[in-house]
């Protein structure tokens, strides 16, 4: 059973259609992380999960329980989702500890249980000892912070999580995503993240699912969208890729810039290869028979470095690890290692 | 603002520091002058009132008569501000959430009623029906002047909510109305209490509206004995218990406002609530406004314009266009009396809280709350031993401008703490000096919100009644005193004219100051300040 399941579902937003023939599901505990440009439905999709907007067709369900399907809708105080938005929307009038218990049930709880639950809620979020200041005199990391123990507070089915750390600087960044990917998977909750940082999905979620004009164009795990990318254009969307003139010969070979074939077997399709920046390795010894090309530029990042290589009409760009011995205007040998993914014209 | 200039100003940091105090001292200077012009009316009052010994003074405070009014007055201004609270943020709420048609339209009947004054009102509705008079009728036309204000202060309060809080909220468990009572209101309740003030405070002093309807209030009372008996010392220890009051509403005021914490928090504004699509609450929403348009605006213009068309007596058209020409120009002069005055004030609270400033502006607010006939009252005295002064158009724009002058500091200050530090930062390193920047950052950026509170003056004086039936120089007359002469209901079809010609200007500037047509915040400016 599947803790959310979207089949379907297509959401008009003033007529216009936002949200086409979009289908995901999550198992219990699983983490997902929904990448994609901006104004591609990403928060839209969060929103149709948690009921605040009404998706016209398709269904969403929660378990068993189905939430939306034509004329049902939950609305979304009966559903249970722990919602993070944008920059965290911390009530401003309550301090934290209030902002915290804001979701807990009075009439189920009693007043010793909800004070209990913020005082765990703060600890688990690393908040101890703030419960009794206001939103603004939080900085905006411990903003998000309480933003997400609010929501974890009222034991959320699933939590929404809408990009939640962006306005952060880097380092902070890491920190708390580290933090709270820590937090939900000891939690066992399931969650989606919506994300623009490629590395930052990558990194946090069971499950990628990449979006693209209204739908889901492909879902897997990190490394399946990382390495088998059903498109050239897709592939860019998780990581650098370098996008090459191929075409695939009679003999099942693949015939691009680092790999001449030599034989007489005929060309069948002309399309592109594609290829991770790491999977070019270099090599500063050129042999007569090695393919080899001018280093032009290297950008360097400390832990690795991008390459820039000029071989024949083409531009390359490699990424190798730090420390190397390479300078700008000397002669490399190339060497392709990893898989061949070659996309046909259509 | 200009008395913290950043460094790079300052070439010779010596000279400039020189510089710096001297405008200071200046701008002081101009703000202690301010706060005793804004003073004269309390120090009038109070020398006159000490006239009278005290014994005097206990008994006419604690009559029969005294009480009866206290209590006249008190109920009525509950009673409007009840219901102002209830039907104000109603529609300012079924406006801002629910989906209704044509929804930037449905704002303009919510505004006009600021064009229209009590007594205009008043006068329309006893043509529509004769025998309406008394406490319950005061109550209905007091309360339609004043909605505007509640409806104004609740819309700018609620659009300045991030919507997703209300979307976090929903999804914490909370249904709509929990959502507007635990995350909504705590918000807006500093907006509202504001709103609520203005209307207090208009219907405390309203002077047309209650004396048609045989209503005495402390207003009336004051002015009768003012009128009657020449009696101006018990007429201004009436005027003390007036004040008093309107002193607990300021701090009633206050007290709502420092509950309600303003956040500073990093805001996406982006996110807009979806609006609510059921249909019984549009339906609610659409029928609510045009009932509250049909008695407010349509059957008061309707009245007025048909009476103005079905006029037996020939219009004068001569003495229609000076009362006009007449009321423009001594509003336009009140507006500027009271920008040039603002200026100093709205410098010094724009640059940050002194104690100075922040006492300065109590008073300007407090003079705000006075009833134009205390006002009058105090400028007639005081006016009339000046000689030459007294008996001028200048003395009346001068009692606009003390009446409203509020109104003008307000947008002054916060148009001008408007514009960003860094701004004023940039354009210094970029070779400005300290003129250039006033001249070519400041000024436009600030000029708009400015032009507003003077439009909003400019508007009330046009309106405004008992201060000029007191002060106005023998044989000038101004729409306002026009449509009062004619007094009686009988001869309502003469004040017809005037009254629509009245209402018709005064809708221009209402119109450009909230801007219905266009859904921005210029609102913000609007609930912080139109009394009368």
């Amino acid at each position: 059973m599947n803790a959310l399941e979207v089949s379907n579902l297509r959401v008009l937003l003033s007529g216009k259609i936002v949200l086409d023939d979009l289908s995901l599901s999550l198992a219990p505990g699983q983490i997902a992380a929904l990448l994609g440009p901006s104004g591609c439905g990403k928060t839209t999709l969060l929103r149709s999960i948690a009921g605040l907007i009404r998706p016209s067709e398709g269904q969403i369900r929660f378990g068993k329980q189905l939430v939306s399907f034509s004329s049902v809708h939950l609305p979304p105080h009966k559903r249970k989702i722990g919602y993070v938005p944008q920059e965290g929307a911390l009530f401003p009038h309550l301090n934290i500890a209030d902002n915290i218990s804001f979701g807990i049930d009075t009439a189920v709880f009693t007043k010793d249980q909800i004070r209990q639950t913020t005082k765990e809620m703060l600890a688990l979020t690393g908040m101890e000892g703030f419960g009794k200041r206001m939103p603004h005199q939080l900085s905006g990391g411990q903003q998000t912070r309480v933003a997400l123990a609010r929501a974890l507070a009222i034991k959320p089915s699933i939590v929404l999580l809408d990009e939640p750390f962006s306005a952060l600087d880097a380092e902070l960044r890491t920190e708390l995503r580290t933090d709270v990917i820590t937090l939900l998977r000891s939690q066992n909750t399931t969650a989606i993240l919506v994300t623009h940082d490629r590395e930052e999905g990558l990194v946090s979620a069971d499950v990628i699912a990449l979006m693209r004009d209204g739908k889901i164009v492909q879902s897997g795990t990190p490394e399946d969208v990382y390495s088998s990318p059903i498109s050239p254009t897709i592939a860019i969307s998780t990581g650098d890729a370098l996008v090459l003139q191929a075409s695939k010969l009679s003999d099942g070979s693949t015939d691009y810039i680092l790999n001449p074939v030599k034989s007489s077997a005929q060309s069948v399709a002309s399309g592109h290869i594609v290829i991770r920046p790491e999977e070019i390795k270099l090599n500063k010894s050129v042999t007569s028979g090695s393919i080899h090309g001018l280093i032009t530029k290297i950008d360097y990042y400390g832990h690795d470095a991008m390459v820039a290589i000029d071989i024949a009409d083409q531009h390359l760009q490699v990424r190798i690890p730090g420390p190397f011995d390479f300078n700008v205007g000397q002669s490399v040998a190339l060497e392709h290692v990893g898989p061949v993914r070659f996309f046909a014209n259509n | 603002m200009l008395t913290t200039l950043p460094a790079p100003f300052q070439e010779q940091p010596s000279t400039g520091a020189q510089q710096r105090s001297r405008w200071r001292i200046a701008l002081l200077t101009a703000v202690g002058a301010v706060a005793a012009i804004s003073m004269i009316p309390f120090v009038y009052l109070l020398v006159r009132a000490s006239d009278k010994p005290i014994d005097e003074i206990v008994q006419l405070l604690f009559r029969q008569k005294t009480l009866e009014v206290l209590a006249t007055t008190a109920s009525l201004v509950i009673c409007v501000v009840a219901i102002n609270l209830v039907l104000g943020v109603a529609i300012a709420s079924g406006l801002h959430f629910v989906q209704v048609p044509f929804r930037r339209l449905l704002v303009i009947p919510a505004v006009l009623p600021l064009a229209i004054p009590s007594y205009v009102f008043t006068y329309t509705w006893v043509a529509l029906i004769p025998s309406f008079s008394g406490f319950a009728a005061a109550v209905f036309i007091l309360s339609i002047s004043t909605i505007p204000y509640i409806i104004l202060a609740t819309l700018a309060g609620l659009r300045s909510i991030d919507g997703s809080q209300i979307e976090v909220a929903r999804s914490l468990g909370l249904n709509p109305r929990q959502t507007f009572s635990r995350v909504v209101f705590p918000q807006i309740r500093g907006h509202v209490s504001a709103g609520a003030l203005l209307a207090g405070l208009y219907t405390m002093s309203d002077f047309g509206a209650v004396s048609l309807l045989n209503v005495e209030t402390l207003t009336v009372s004051i002015q009768n004995m003012y009128r009657a008996s020449y009696d101006r010392s018990a007429a201004a220890v009436i005027s003390f218990v007036l004040i008093a009051f309107s002193i607990l509403f300021v701090l009633a005021d206050e007290s709502i406002k420092g509950k309600s914490t303003q956040s500073q928090l990093i805001k996406s504004l982006s996110v807009k609530t979806s609006p609510i699509q059921k249909g019984y609450l549009r339906f609610v929403t659409v029928a609510v406004i045009t009932a509250f348009a049909t008695v407010a605006v349509i059957l008061p213009f309707y009245v007025l314009l048909t009476r103005f068309f079905s006029n037996p007596v020939p219009i004068d058209w001569a003495s229609l266009a000076s009362a006009t020409i007449s009321t423009v120009s001594v509003a336009a002069f009140g507006a500027i009396i009271a920008l040039v005055l603002s200026a100093p004030l709205g410098l010094l609270l724009s640059g940050g809280s002194s104690r100075f400033a922040t006492v300065t502006n109590k008073i300007v607010v407090i003079a705000h709350a006075l009833p134009g006939v205390v006002v009058g009252l105090a400028l007639v005295s005081i006016g009339s031993k000046l000689g030459p002064l007294y008996q001028t158009t200048f003395l009346l724009a001068f009692a606009y401008a003390i009446l409203f002058l509020a109104k003008s500091v307000t947008s002054m200050s916060s148009s001008l703490a408007r514009v960003p530090n860094s701004v004023k930062d940039v354009a210094a390193t970029l070779g400005m000096n300290q003129w250039a920047v006033v001249k070519k950052v400041i000024a436009p950026i600030a000029a708009p919100g400015i032009g507003i509170g003077t439009i909003l003056v400019f508007l009330t004086a046009m309106k405004e009644l008992p201060a000029t039936l007191m002060l106005r120089p023998t044989g000038f007359e101004t729409l306002a005193t026009q449509i009062w002469s004619f007094g009686s209901i009988n001869r309502f079809n003469e004040a017809a004219p005037y009254a629509l010609i009245l209402v018709l200007v005064a809708a221009i500037p209402t119109f450009l100051i909230s801007r219905p047509d266009k859904d921005t915040h210029s609102y913000e400016l609007e609930s912080t300040g139109g009394q009368k």
